[in-house]
């Protein structure tokens, strides 16, 4: 046996052994170079493969070099030894391979050791793997057998690259199975988004050997597909230059492709070169694709310098991408309808507000206490509105002029940090605030006299507050010294720039309007807080209305009262009246029996003095007769029976009455009776008492004689008939005209004093009315002024 | 001679009345109630009646209605120490109401209108 085919045997079975081990591809080339180097008596060999991409070769394993080249070290195809090898497929050895111009001197490498060289392709059929390199440090002319050697040595190699290969590609395979099957795993167990990605992203780096991954999806809150932005939802720290670099550009191919991109080294691809610069690397850009929408996008980058990225990478990221995009979505929604139901969560507590304050205020119908209870709560962090401070005010319907009625806040900023302070609310609802009483200094704040000032008229144009109520919406002013709608004056007191306004609307009716403001904290007033304060308001309005209707109620019951009193009165009256009709009867009898007998026996006596006794007991039963009369018409206070009775009538017949004893008196009757003296709706028995007692009273003030007037007519311009007595006594003094019509007021000895309060009640109930006056001739004149008969 | 008869429960009334219509020239007859005052004119006619209304017993307005349908064309003068039913009782039922007084005048005044 030839020498060289013996070395060439026992290098095969060397390497057989070599390619049965446990080692990686790596360890195994590396004992193989070492095998082959001694083998053929050298002291230098290295293997070259082509990388992924099929373009580069790299220093896979290297004895007698730098062991730094390896993995580092890289040809294009076609450049240097190994690279042209790697292309021609073709050995070659060079004898002196500085002299050579396919050579390519790397310094560092540890080559300037060596003065010869022989190299191999390592073929698989037509595909090539890589190159291999016996280094000698003497100068060698390698013969023809030696070369063979090396050749058939490189059919080995490929051999157990392609066996390792094969496994490594079924690990890869099993490794992206498993991946896949995680990924799936997680995309239907997790929904929280964030987990989500990262788990998307740490599986494809993996199992795609990336540097790292970023993921851009769209922004979810936004509506309409169209203008929505891609945000970056997930980067790896490690490729956050890369990405920022890089990442738009491939976003927006992929997303304008709607499909994945595959960029194998960014310093040679035509749409990333001018930005690569110095770097090379390769990346992969798979779009989420949800209905056809692209939801978001996967980048993965390689390490620099690293392995370029393929299509079966690109197959494997594509089928994670569709998997993750329904979760994407899935986790998304989830995190819409999670944000939906923390909306629900906020609105449920804002309904509890408005229940508690609701109760709180269908609990009090004192309107002073209620306003307080909706300003409490209207300025009350933590379970209340929290605005800083605020005024209720109310209109007036008859003045037309909306009233502040109350402010509450702090006035200082001390104050207002108080009451704002986590410890001032942790124990107490709003409830317990609004049950135990003040949030704030009460009363008499300067807050709340400011409030108490404003006035502002309910017109058209005159202020922001009185539109609000006006038009029944609400303002959110956010510059009010710009703004010509706020009165300047309102301003100045409030000292605040930024304020809002809700109407107070009960029933349709707008019946005031509440201001709020954030003076101290300066927290912009949102849409969404005067929302909330429209609905607070809405409820506080009726809270309102119903105090007040209840205030008006409580007035109106007092009014019943009232009456009740008069009615129980008049009912005490009545039974009074029924007494003193009994009493009446048993007393008149005996009156009569006693008076009429003492006339009898006047007309019998003729002793003087019996006369005078006599004379004195009939007008003492006359006078008893008399306060029987009067109490008895007085008390009986019965409702007038309406005729219509000619006005003159009535004078007519209580004249006629009293013509005789006038005559007696030395009284002169004056007729002044209008023929055009109307008839009117009375009760005549009533009318003529009320004369009679005006008649008596003018005969008693005339002692002496004198003139009674008595006088009838319309009255002009007035739907009133009048009715006069006067006479030429002394008239009225002046003590006694404000006690005239008063009941038992009398300046006689032998006087009731129910004379005129009978006559002014009889007028009265016939809607008229009585005055009296002092003629300047002397005399008093009763005037009675009775309604017309309507038609 | 007319003939009056007088119903009134308070004797002295009943002399008073006797009394001053004696004078004036009428023939008298006084009951003390309502049944007495039927009986008295199913045994007698008279040409006019004065009526109390307050009586112990069967009251004036019921004694009024009996008497009015024994004889309804016998005047009946009400004399009451009451004022109220006064304008109830001046033309209805009876031919004249008047409010006792110790002041006969008025009693006189109105017997005579009706009997002349
Ligand atoms: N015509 C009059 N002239 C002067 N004073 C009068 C006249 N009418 C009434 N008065 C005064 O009014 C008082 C009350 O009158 P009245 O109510 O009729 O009670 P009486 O007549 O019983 O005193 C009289 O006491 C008298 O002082
Ligand atoms: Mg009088």
């Amino acid at each position: 046996m030839e020498p060289v085919e013996r070395t060439e045997l026992s290098i095969l079975s060397e390497i057989g052994r070599i390619s049965t081990s446990a080692d990686d591809l790596h360890r195994k080339l590396q004992r193989i170079i070492e095998v082959v180097m001694r083998g053929i008596g050298k002291e230098g060999a290295s293997v070259f493969l082509l990388d992924r991409s099929g373009k580069n070769v790299i220093l896979e394993a290297a004895a007698g070099l730098n062991q730094e080249a390896v993995g580092k070290l890289t040809f294009p195809l076609g450049k240097g030894i190994a690279g042209w090898v790697a292309q021609q497929k073709v050995p070659l050895a060079l004898a002196d391979p500085y002299s050579d111009p396919r050579f390519q001197y790397v310094p560092e490498t540890g080559i300037e050791r060596f003065k010869s060289l022989v190299a191999a392709p390592i073929m698989d059929e037509d595909r090539c793997f890589g190159v291999i390199f016996v280094l000698s440090g003497q100068t060698w002319n390698a013969t023809s057998s030696e070369v063979t050697v090396l050749t058939t040595t490189a059919n080995q190699i490929s051999g157990v690259i392609r066996n390792t290969l094969l496994f490594q590609d079924i690990e890869d395979r099993l490794a992206r199975l498993a991946s896949i099957y995680e990924i799936s795993m997680a995309l239907t167990s997790t929904l929280d988004l964030n987990q989500l990605l990262s788990l998307i992203a740490r599986n494809t780096s993996s199992s795609l050997r990336a540097q790292g991954c970023t993921i851009h999806l769209l922004d979810l809150p936004a509506g309409d597909g169209e203008n929505r932005d891609f945000r970056p939802k997930f980067i790896d720290d490690a490729v956050g230059g890369l990405d920022n670099l890089f990442g738009g550009r491939m976003l927006s191919s992929t997303i304008g492709e709607k499909r994945p991109l595959l960029v194998a080294d960014t310093s040679q691809d035509i749409r990333l070169q001018d930005i690569s610069g110095r770097h090379r690397v390769s990346i992969i850009s798979v779009p989420l694709l949800f209905h056809d929408r692209v939801t978001g996008v996967i980048t993965l980058y390689s390490a620099e310098h690293g392995q370029s990225f393929n299509d079966d990478d690109l197959q494997f990221l594509t089928t994670i991408a569709s998997g993750a995009a329904v979760a994407v979505e899935n986790a998304a929604l989830f995190e819409r309808e999670e944000r939906l139901a923390s909306d629900a969560r906020i609105r449920a507590q804002e309904f509890s507000i408005l229940y508690d304050v609701g109760t709180a205020m269908s609990a009090t119908l004192n309107l002073d206490r209620l306003l307080r209870i909706i300003l409490t709560a209207a300025t009350m962090g933590g379970t209340g509105l929290g605005f800083n401070r605020a005024i209720l005010l109310l209109t007036n319907e008859r003045t037309n002029i909306l009233q502040g009625m109350m402010g509450v806040g702090p006035t200082s900023w001390d104050e207002a940090n108080q009451a704002w302070t986590e410890v001032a609310w942790k124990h107490k609802s709003l409830m317990e605030w609004i049950q135990t009483g003040e949030l704030f200094a009460s009363k008499d704040t300067a807050f709340n006299a400011i409030a108490r000032s404003i006035r502002v008229r309910l017109e058209p144009g005159d202020s922001i507050l009185a539109q609000t109520v006006l038009d029944k919406r609400a303002f959110n002013i956010i510059d009010a010294a710009a703004d010509p709608r706020v009165r300047k004056d309102v301003l100045e007191m409030l000292k605040v720039n930024s304020f809002a306004t809700v109407p107070l609307v009960a029933k349709g009716r707008a019946i005031g309007a509440i201001l709020v403001d954030n003076l101290f904290t300066n927290r912009p007033i949102t849409d969404h807080d005067i929302r909330f304060l429209t609905m607070f308001a809405h409820q506080a309005a009726l809270a309102i209305d119903n105090a007040v209707i209840h205030s008006n109620m409580e007035a109106m019951n007092r009014d019943i009262r009232i009456i009740h009193e008069q009615l129980a009165q008049s009912e005490k009256m009545a039974a009074l009246g029924t007494m003193m009709a009994e009493i009446t009867h048993e007393i008149r009898n005996p009156l009569v029996s006693i008076g009429g007998f003492t006339r009898r026996l006047a007309r019998k006596v003729t002793d003087p003095d019996a006369k005078k006794y006599i004379d004195i007991i009939l007008s003492e039963v006359g006078r008893l007769e008399r306060i029987i009369h009067d109490n008895l018409e007085y008390i009986k206070n019965v409702a007038p029976k309406f005729s219509r009775t000619p006005l003159n009538s009535v004078i007519e017949e209580v004249l006629l009455v009293y013509e005789d004893e006038l005559r007696q008196r030395g009284i002169a009757i004056e007729r002044e009776l209008s023929p055009d003296a109307p008839s009117l709706d009375m009760d005549p028995q009533q009318m003529k008492q009320a004369v009679v007692n005006l008649v008596v009273n003018a005969m008693e003030a005339m002692e002496k004689g004198g003139t009674l007037t008595a006088r009838t007519g319309p009255v002009a311009g007035s739907r009133e008939a009048i009715m006069e007595i006067g006479d030429t006594g002394p008239g009225i003094s002046p003590e006694s005209m404000h006690n005239l019509f008063n009941p038992y007021y009398t300046t006689k000895v032998r006087g009731t004093g129910l004379g005129l309060a009978i006559t002014h009640r009889i007028v009265k109930a016939h809607k008229g009315n009585i005055v009296f006056r002092n003629k300047e001739t002397g005399g008093a004149v009763f005037a009675i002024r009775l309604p017309l008969p309507r038609e | 001679m007319k003939k009056i008869l007088v119903v009134d429960d308070e004797e002295n009334i009943c002399s008073l009345y006797r009394e001053e219509l004696e004078e004036m020239g009428y023939e008298v007859t006084t009951v003390l109630d309502g049944s007495s005052a039927i009986a008295a004119i199913e045994k007698a006619r008279y040409d006019l009646v004065t009526l109390d209304m307050r009586m112990k017993g069967m009251d004036g307005i019921e004694t009024l209605r009996k008497l009015k349908e024994k004889d309804a064309r016998l005047p009946i003068i009400i004399s009451s120490a009451y004022e109220e039913y006064k304008n109830d009782f001046g033309s209805w039922a009876s031919d004249a109401y008047i409010v006792k007084s110790a002041d006969t005048a008025a009693l006189r005044d109105t017997v005579k209108k009706i009997l002349g």
